[in-house]
């Protein structure tokens, strides 16, 4: 526009104003706030705004937000002339939140996770991601743009069903905290479910595979709308009573699921930015200080209900074996990560003596992976063998799960398993790898393979000999983790969990010296400089603030020298 | 104005291996302000490839890539803000606008407030997309997307433009346009990679040449460079007002001439050598006593020197 069209089209609103004082009024009023909202707009994540325009013309969502409110309508009319007169003396406002809720969970467990898991996979298809990855929006700002539209999702299904709850508890027997609680339940649930769809979109940028996750995903997501429906229906049952009753069940178990949730989550979201996170920049770290975070947490509830079930020794076990479960799932992923650390994450490596001790377990690679789990593990082990000494001095004895005595077997021996399957799986991709690219998806694969084998062999064998196929353990089993360890937990002679204790963790033990190598050299790896182009960058990006004066006499001297230059 | 200060793009022994397929293999050239850069090859001879790694979409298999000094494969995200990278797709989203697009796209360069507005203000401007601002991106013609897609590259003013096949498919007026556009761009100092099918054009605009085949670097410099080291030979006509056959004969008996053919009193040879031995040939016939009255050079196109460059390899 040029410079007179712009004069007289000022002209032209001077005259209107003064011709149409409120309207030039409530159109300044109008364009302040305008004005506002392209700013206020700059602090939201971009994908957040691009992904809100675009749902607010999208038909998919004029669509299921219409389809929401018809459904209220029709459960609305049809529950109130079921109920009839009864209406104004009888309690039916749980019989309405129950298909209110219904309605409300299946835009929620299904369409929600689904939008999120179809909107990456959609920029895929549409050649949009590789424009998006290059601009300056880091991976977790991707993510979390992703997030945050699901999260306004939500927040318009919820809008939409306010007024119909509102309703039920005028219409009485439903109180406010079970509304809200199952409302908070129900929000954290899509919001894990959408998390978890946007981890799948990010598994793989193969067409056939994508369509495989999204038939799974689907599966999952019904079944869990099935469930959300079950929740609320429990929940209008059970009301008021279960969240505030006597005891604090309620809120301990859900603090622990929160605990559990949140750290899940957090997983979740660093596994899919690290996933679209460029190869040279560090991808495990973040990750590995969610697994410590994570196993504090567990470590922590363990110990709550281990003293609240006066030291029950059952209570150890389960700690041992969940954590061996997950320490295997966590190390199979940790020990499929590219081998070589690249020259952007070795200009972050920790330099000190002290850090390279307890940080270089952080740093990316298949080897520092083997050696993070094996800390870990290896400490819960220490903790276990404690609880476990405890248990057998102080516990009732009348809990569940093995005696106190066969736990010191059970942690010996998963230990080794542990250490020794992550170690040999690392020992045959790093193989593998010196001939032939392997995927970390193939990794991961190898080692579950090697479990298989190992489980699988021995007791193909003794199915197929007629000496053995009676027998409940034989040491041709020692390669099968479940056997050995429900031997060694349970049925065992002493004397077989003495040579399965000593045996496992031997070998384990070799496997982890055969590694050593690998771990040294991953070890040697030191920090480096970085280039003097990216220095000056740094520089100038983030130009160190300006030195402030000392003491009242230097900055005297600098308003003289000031003053002397004027 | 060509800037030789330091080269906004270099490729420094580019590597890139599909399983068995060596898609880049040892390519190296480099860019500089300013400098308008085509690089031509066949279908799938490693051109969009090299590009995807210069744009940190792609990660190579050995040797490095820099934008204004900074490795794509160490520093993506110092190379990003440098960078505008225009692919061979459009990419464009479902239910969103002119304005809406370049608005998102400018939010995720990190531009904010009056910035922003600005950049969106100077790239519609620039595209000549001011008409069209509401206007949704899937009633775009595809010129105008092209239009677009040129302003998405540059809404955060790059100094270094990678434009993949960006007069594909387009119509003579939004080629010449879109030529326009990128001449401007070169002459405001930004350092502009182009790959193109349209030679003719691309001989245009480019200062410079890489020609490509089959992943590895055939020649690399000015059309003019480029001829004289491969030695392409300049279609010539001489008519004579008569002595046609002498004239004939007279030329075969010479050096540098070849595929001699005479035409009434038209001969029509190609020649091996520059203007200057052209000059000289000229020269010659006139003092040999042959009455010339029509003496022509046809220099040779970039398309001659692309396929001679790759020597019928070309699938």
């Amino acid at each position: 526009m040029t410079l007179d069209a712009t004069a007289l089209e000022n002209a032209e609103r001077a005259g209107d104003a003064a011709a149409h004082p409120l309207r030039a009024r409530a159109e300044a009023i109008w364009s302040a706030i305008d004005r506002f909202l392209v700013y206020a707009g700059d602090w939201l994540n971009p994908i957040l705004v691009k992904e809100t325009r675009q749902a607010l013309k999208s038909s998919q969502f004029t669509i299921t937000f219409v389809l929401m409110l018809v459904a209220c309508w029709i459960a609305t009319i049809g529950v109130v002339a079921y109920v009839g007169p009864r209406i104004f003396y009888s309690a039916e406002g749980g019989t309405l939140l129950v298909w209110y809720y219904a309605i409300l969970a299946l835009p929620l467990m299904v369409v929600v996770p689904l939008s999120a898991f179809r909107s990456l996979t959609a920029e895929r298809e549409d050649n949009t991601y590789d424009l998006l990855s290059i601009t300056a929006l880091k991976p977790r700002q991707i993510i979390a743009g992703k997030l945050g539209s699901s999260i306004t999702q939500m927040a318009v299904y919820f809008s939409a069903i306010t007024p119909c709850l509102a309703f039920t508890y005028l219409l009485r027997g439903v109180d406010l905290p079970t509304i809200a609680v199952l409302l908070l339940y129900t929000f954290f649930w899509s919001l894990g479910l959408s998390i978890l769809g946007i981890l799948l979109a990010t598994l793989t940028p193969q067409r056939f595979v994508q369509v495989i996750i999204l038939v799974a995903f689907v599966a999952a997501l019904l079944l869990m709308f099935y469930l959300s429906i079950i929740m609320g229906y429990s929940a209008v049952n059970l009301g008021r009573a279960a969240i505030f009753g006597v005891d604090s069940a309620f809120w301990t178990a859900t603090t622990a699921m929160a605990t559990a949730y949140f750290t899940f989550f957090a997983l979740a979201f660093f596994a899919s930015a690290a996933l679209i996170t460029f190869t040279s920049e560090n991808r495990s770290t973040p990750l590995r200080v969610c697994m410590i975070v994570q196993q504090a947490a567990f470590v922590g509830w363990m110990a709550y209900a281990w003293i609240h079930d006066s030291y029950a020794a059952g209570v150890v076990a389960g700690t041992m074996t969940f954590a061996g479960i997950y320490w295997f799932v966590m190390g199979t992923l940790l020990t499929a990560e590219r081998p070589g650390i690249s020259q952007r994450v070795r200009r972050r490596l920790p330099q000190s003596f002290a850090g390279r001790m307890f940080f270089s377990w952080f740093n990316p690679g298949p080897a520092s992976g083997y050696m993070f789990v094996i800390a870990n593990i290896s400490s819960l082990a220490v903790l276990c063998a404690v609880g476990a000494a405890i248990s057998s001095v102080w516990s009732s004895g009348s809990g569940v799960g093995p005696h106190a005595e066969d736990q010191y077997y059970m942690l010996v021996v998963g230990w080794g398993y542990l250490v020794g399957y992550l170690g040999l799986a690392l020992i045959v991709v790093g193989g593998l790898r010196r001939i032939a690219t392997v995927t970390m998806l193939a990794s991961v694969l190898i080692n579950f393979l090697l479990v298989l084998a190992g489980f699988g062999i021995p007791y193909a064998v003794k199915s197929m000999s007629t000496r053995l196929r009676d027998v409940d353990y034989s040491f041709i089993q020692i390669t099968d983790p479940f056997s050995s360890l429900y031997h060694v937990a349970y049925g065992g002679v002493a004397s077989d969990s003495d040579v399965i204790a000593i045996v496992v963790p031997g070998i384990a033990l070799c496997i982890l010296l055969l590694n050593m190598p690998r771990v040294i050299g991953e070890l040697r790896v030191v920090r480096e400089a970085a280039p003097a182009r990216v220095i000056r960058d740094e520089a100038e990006l983030h130009p160190p603030p300006e030195s402030l004066p000392q003491n009242p006499w230097e900055e005297a001297g600098e308003e003289r020298a000031k003053l002397v230059e004027s | 104005m060509i800037s030789t200060a330091s080269p906004q793009i270099e490729l420094r022994h580019l590597h890139r291996v599909f399983d068995h397929t060596h898609a880049v293999n040892d390519v190296s050239f480099e860019v500089y302000a300013g400098e308008v850069f085509g690089y031509i090859g066949p279908n799938g001879a490693g051109k969009t490839t090299s590009m995807r790694i210069l744009a940190t979409l792609d990660e190579p298999t050995a040797g490095d890539a820099f934008v204004d000094g900074f490795s794509v494969v160490d520093d993506p995200d110092r190379v990003r803000r440098r960078l505008g990278f225009m692919p061979d797709y459009f990419g464009t989203y479902q239910n969103v606008n002119v304005v809406e697009y370049l608005d998102f796209f400018a939010r995720a360069y990190g531009l904010a407030g009056r910035e922003r507005l600005r950049a969106i203000d100077q790239v519609m401007e620039f595209t000549a997309l001011n008409t069209m601002t509401y206007k949704p991106i899937d009633g775009l013609s595809k010129g105008m997307k092209q239009r677009l897609c040129l302003g998405r590259t540059m809404i955060h003013d790059p100094s270094v433009l990678i434009l993949d096949e960006p007069a594909a498919g387009l119509d003579p007026r939004a080629r010449i346009e879109l030529r326009e556009m990128i001449e401007r761009l070169a002459a405001a100092g930004k350092a502009i990679l182009i790959s193109s099918h349209i030679l003719t054009e691309l001989a245009e605009i480019a200062d410079r040449v890489a020609i490509i085949e089959q992943g590895q670097l055939l020649a690399v410099g000015s059309v003019k460079e480029i001829s004289n080291g491969v030695q392409v030979r300049n279609a010539v006509r001489v008519r004579a007002l008569r002595d046609g056959e002498r004239l004939r004969n007279w030329l075969a008996a010479r050096e540098g001439i070849f595929d001699l053919k005479l035409d009434g009193d038209l001969a029509i040879f190609n020649h091996a050598g520059d203007a200057e031995s052209e000059a000289a040939l000229l020269r010659a016939i006139v003092e040999a006593g042959f009455p010339v009255v029509e003496f022509g050079a046809q220099h040779k196109t970039l398309e001659d020197v692309f396929l001679h460059v790759t020597e019928g390899r070309v699938q």
